[in-house]
């Protein structure tokens, strides 16, 4: 008997180890906002943007990198066509980009394309490079670049980039409704030369909006395919031609790719011969990357940081994310028949003290310390700070401060009539602001309940809409049909390489989800998009204006400015994620056979 | 007994269309659709509605029906909406990944599950029928991630004798031995996972059965008759215990293709399961239906089959 108990006791302890091995020190950051733990964070501007490795380079190598991703990818590897992040993660491999970015993700005339602007013509011209080669030795010319403008304009494209943008290229709607054979806009000047006339140029030119597609596409190889059999056919999915550094060689659909170095790249054949990219389920990456099974990781979850950051084999690269979180007020509803916003005059939060106290009340550092160990910061502006140009580094954002935040309650005349500690609104009546969040992971959850108790802080009773945290799509419905029962709501914004404000806060935008429209604003906004602003110093000024405006305004405010971060393998020698890169995967080495353990 | 069948096929018809109707209808209630995932600043809002309209998603719902109804009759279930392929060209892919994970899986399952079934039943109360109990109850009260996780991070990353992720290494051409042998070595941990979680039913219902028959008159005819006691096992007792067991068969067969969301995800191998939630997250309308379709159909199937089965097993049922 004694025996018995004593195996039965061996396989419960074995077992209660491994779990508690497993569950690990996972439950490090559970501030419930009372007992405010000690802050862990870490410096992100200290990140490098390059790695910086002095040993010797073996010769050739393969590359080893992990596609961080819950699912498997959808395997669409043509840039005209592709939905998919994960795709185009894969696709930076071998890239049909035709175009380098410099500062400010200005078109710079580095890359295989470059590009000159005649604004008075509203005409644009594209240069390719001599000698450019695709994968398969096929010489680049300038029908490949006319190609995609064909494949996105034919009436059988059923992608989302036949837009509004789009249409601004002379006769592409003509092309999409069948009446002409051709983009009359576009006029090949020679083998090299792409002549391009838009309906109306902005700045936007300058960083690849207005309907300038950046990518050239194989024309000799996908002819013969119809554009409505693209998206299936194998050229797209399992043998794409390309020009970037990489060549596809072969690919397991949804889980992993393998790439040779594409001796015909026109910079160089890259020094390691070749590059498998693997799909990775978040749950592994932090053990896969210290196991030594990659050297890089693409896509990799900032709520994962913690399984990574004390790992010796490992630097940790962080470039600044062209996005950011905030939170917008309802002030409004959108006439979708007239297509614009309507101010609502009544609404809960129209009364810009209120947004001010609100915004004040928030103890976004102590979340952005706390959840994000600093890989989120408080952000000051709607522009992220990569615009070195545009963005404004006078402001001053709302800072945390109880205090200002219920003078101001107090000065607007948010009073606390009947004694329960929680302001009424200014006739006296109770004031709920009902607050729509997204759900994500469980730290979503703590946070909010931390603000939520930051606002009653000040005596401001929000609750949150619907009881609890909304799933993505409902959300975006709710938001987007400005529910009743949303005052506030929480979400995020990526800016893209053209900052310009007017597609998410323009009056006639489906995007202003605030719903906020002023004459101000209208007149704000034009400027930054006009024609004086193609003058780099008139469109500066012009967003520092709006940004100004909307600061003192706060229709919207954002609370996180957020960092990426990019762990690699410490035998990677010469890579640079900067956003305005200088180096080129061709000149990427390696420094011993195996990633390090 | 053929009469019966062809009788049992013939209600599946009005069945599947029932759930047809429920579940196109349900799908379509879910707040936002496909394209809601794509909309970004840089999106422009008039092309996702063009696209919506192109999709029909407009039309009275059940114009939208029939014109679904009357393709997939035809075998055309139309394509993903996230893939953009055909969606049978999709489930095809996933199906079959599945199925050997299924297959290999339940072949562990029963090659663990019965031995430690009859053991345990065989020598009740004895030591080893007492540590497969407490197996058998640990393994049913583990839930599936946790041993998933357990497993990956132990068999892994601390002593990586499996691979992690995936069906099969991205060196191999299709058709070489190499290549076979990838794609089994994948299968292993998620199968044996699987497999150990699975046992707890069988080996309990084996157990049971096999100690009631102990105390049947036929055993008891058996022994008086003088036949050797492990030949009465073999031959008189194991058939009968397996009955319960035969019950559920038809539905592990059609099982098979149902795939399982948890070690799915964990292991990251592309499946059914997978496939069935992203779709729903994704709202990819198309996969939907045609997965839940293809759901119904196989537990209806699995059902009649299990209904054979036993009528073979056991010669008392017979499907009248």
């Amino acid at each position: 008997m004694n025996k018995k108990k004593w195996s039965l006791f061996a396989i419960l302890l074995a077992l209660v180890l491994v779990l508690a091995a497993c569950s690990g020190d996972k439950d490090g950051g559970n501030a419930g906002g009372k007992d405010k733990p000690e802050p862990k964070k870490v410096d992100t501007s200290a990140f490098p943007m390059a790695v910086d490795n002095k040993d010797e380079a073996i010769k050739g190598g393969a590359l080893e990198v992990a596609l961080v991703s819950s699912s498997p990818f959808k395997g669409i590897f043509l840039a005209e066509l592709y939905e998919d992040g994960y795709d185009s993660d894969i696709m930076d491999f071998a890239s049909n980009n035709l175009f380098a970015v410099k500062q400010d993700f200005l078109i710079s005339d580095t890359g295989i394309g470059a590009l000159k602007v005649d604004e008075k013509n509203n005409k644009a011209t594209v240069t390719i490079r001599k000698e450019v080669k695709w994968s398969d030795g096929e010489p680049l010319t300038i029908d490949d670049v006319i190609y995609p403008y064909e494949i996105i304009g034919h009436k059988d494209y059923t992608g989302i980039r036949y837009d509004v943008n789009f249409k601004n290229i002379v006769g592409a709607e003509e092309y999409h409704a069948g009446k002409e054979k051709t983009i009359s806009g576009l006029k090949k000047i020679d083998d090299y030369n792409l002549e391009i006339s838009f309906k109306e140029l902005s700045p936007a030119i300058y960083t690849g909006g207005d309907g300038l597609w950046a990518y050239a596409a194989p024309k000799h190889y996908l002819k013969d395919v119809a554009i409505k059999e693209l998206i299936k056919s194998d050229k797209v999915r399992k043998s794409p031609v390309t020009l970037g550094a990489f060549k596809f060689d072969k690919i397991v659909n949804g889980e992993s790719v393998q790439f040779l170095a594409n001796e015909h790249y026109w910079k160089g054949k890259p020094k390691v011969d070749k590059a498998v990219i693997t799909s990775v389920p978040p749950t592994q990456i932090g053990k896969a990357l210290k196991a030594g099974k990659y050297d890089i990781a693409t896509s990799f979850p900032a709520t994962e940081y913690d399984s990574i950051k004390d790992a010796k084999n490992l630097t940790i690269l962080g470039r600044p994310e062209l996005a950011y979180t905030y939170i917008a007020f309802k002030l409004g509803k959108r006439d979708s028949k007239k297509g614009i916003a309507i101010p609502n005059p009544d609404a809960k939060m129209n009364d810009v003290n209120l947004r001010h106290a609100f915004a004040y009340a928030m103890d976004v550092e102590q979340v952005a310390d706390e959840y994000y160990e600093g890989l989120r910061t408080r952000s000051k502006s709607l522009i992220p700070p990569v615009f070195e140009l545009y963005y404004d580094d006078t402001l001053e954002g709302f800072k945390y401060d109880p205090e200002k935040a219920k003078k101001l309650l107090d000065d607007a005349g948010y009073k606390d009539v009947d004694g329960d500690g929680l302001r009424e609104d200014k006739n006296g009546e109770k004031l709920e602001i009902k607050l729509a969040a997204m759900a994500g992971s469980d730290k979503d959850e703590a946070i909010v309940s931390y603000y939520l108790q930051n606002w009653k802080e000040v005596g401001l009773n929000v609750v949150l809409t619907t009881g609890r945290l909304i799933e993505f799509n409902s959300f975006y419905e709710k938001v987007r049909a400005d529910d009743k029962d949303i005052d506030v709501f929480q979400a995020a914004l990526g800016t893209g390489s053209d900052p310009s404000p007017a597609g998410a806060f323009s009056p006639d935008s489906q995007f202003n989800t605030s719903r906020f429209a002023t004459p101000e604003l209208d007149k704000l906004l034009a400027k930054i998009d006009s024609k004086e602003a193609l003058d780099p110093e008139v469109r500066a000024k012009a967003f520092k204006d709006w940004q100004l405006y909307m600061f003192e305004q706060a229709p919207i405010f954002p609370i996180y400015s957020r960092t990426e971060v990019m762990p690699v393998n410490k035998r990677i020698k010469n890579y640079d994620k900067d956003h305005f890169t200088k180096m080129d995967l061709n000149e990427l080495e390696l420094t011993a056979d195996k990633p390090i353990k | 007994m053929w009469k019966t069948i062809i009788r049992r096929i013939l209600i599946m018809i009005p069945q599947l269309f029932v759930l047809s109707l429920l579940i196109f209808i349900m799908a379509k209630f879910m707040p936002g659709d496909p394209f809601t995932g794509l909309v970004t600043p840089d999106t422009d809002p008039n092309r996702i509605e063009e696209l919506r309209i192109q999709a029909g998603f407009y039309d009275p719902w059940y114009e939208q029906y029939y014109r679904w109804i009357t393709n997939a009759l035809q075998g055309e279930f139309g394509d993903s909406y996230s893939f953009q392929v055909k969606v049978s060209t999709l489930i095809g892919e996933r199906g079959l990944n599945t199925l050997w994970l299924s297959l290999l899986s339940v072949t562990l399952l029963y090659a663990i599950a019965i031995p430690l079934g009859i053991i345990a039943g065989r020598y009740q109360n004895s030591l080893p029928d007492k540590l497969i109990v407490l197996y058998s109850f640990i393994s049913y009260a583990i839930p599936t991630f946790v041993l998933a996780l357990i497993f990956l991070f132990l068999f892994g990353y601390q002593y990586p004798i499996f691979p992690t992720s995936g069906t099969v290494d991205v060196q191999y051409d299709p058709g070489t031995w190499g290549y076979f042998w990838s794609k089994v070595y994948h299968l292993l941990l998620p199968a044996i996972t699987y497999a150990i979680l699975g046992t707890t039913t069988i080996i309990q219902y084996l157990r049971t059965e096999i100690i009631d028959a102990k105390r049947m008159d036929y055993v008891k005819t058996a022994r008086s008759k003088g036949i050797p006691i492990s030949k009465v096992y073999t031959k008189h007792i194991f058939r009968n215990s397996l009955l319960p067991i035969a019950a559920f068969f038809g539905f592990t067969i059609t099982g098979l293709l149902g795939g399982s969301v948890f070690i799915e995800t964990i292991f990251g191998f592309p499946g059914m399961g997978q496939l069935f939630i992203n779709a729903i997250s994704a709202r990819d309308y198309s996969v939907i239906t045609a997965l839940v379709m293809l759901f119904g159909f196989l537990t209806l199937v699995g059902s009649l089959l299990s209904d054979i089965i036993m009528s073979i097993v056991d010669p008392r049922i017979r499907i009248e």
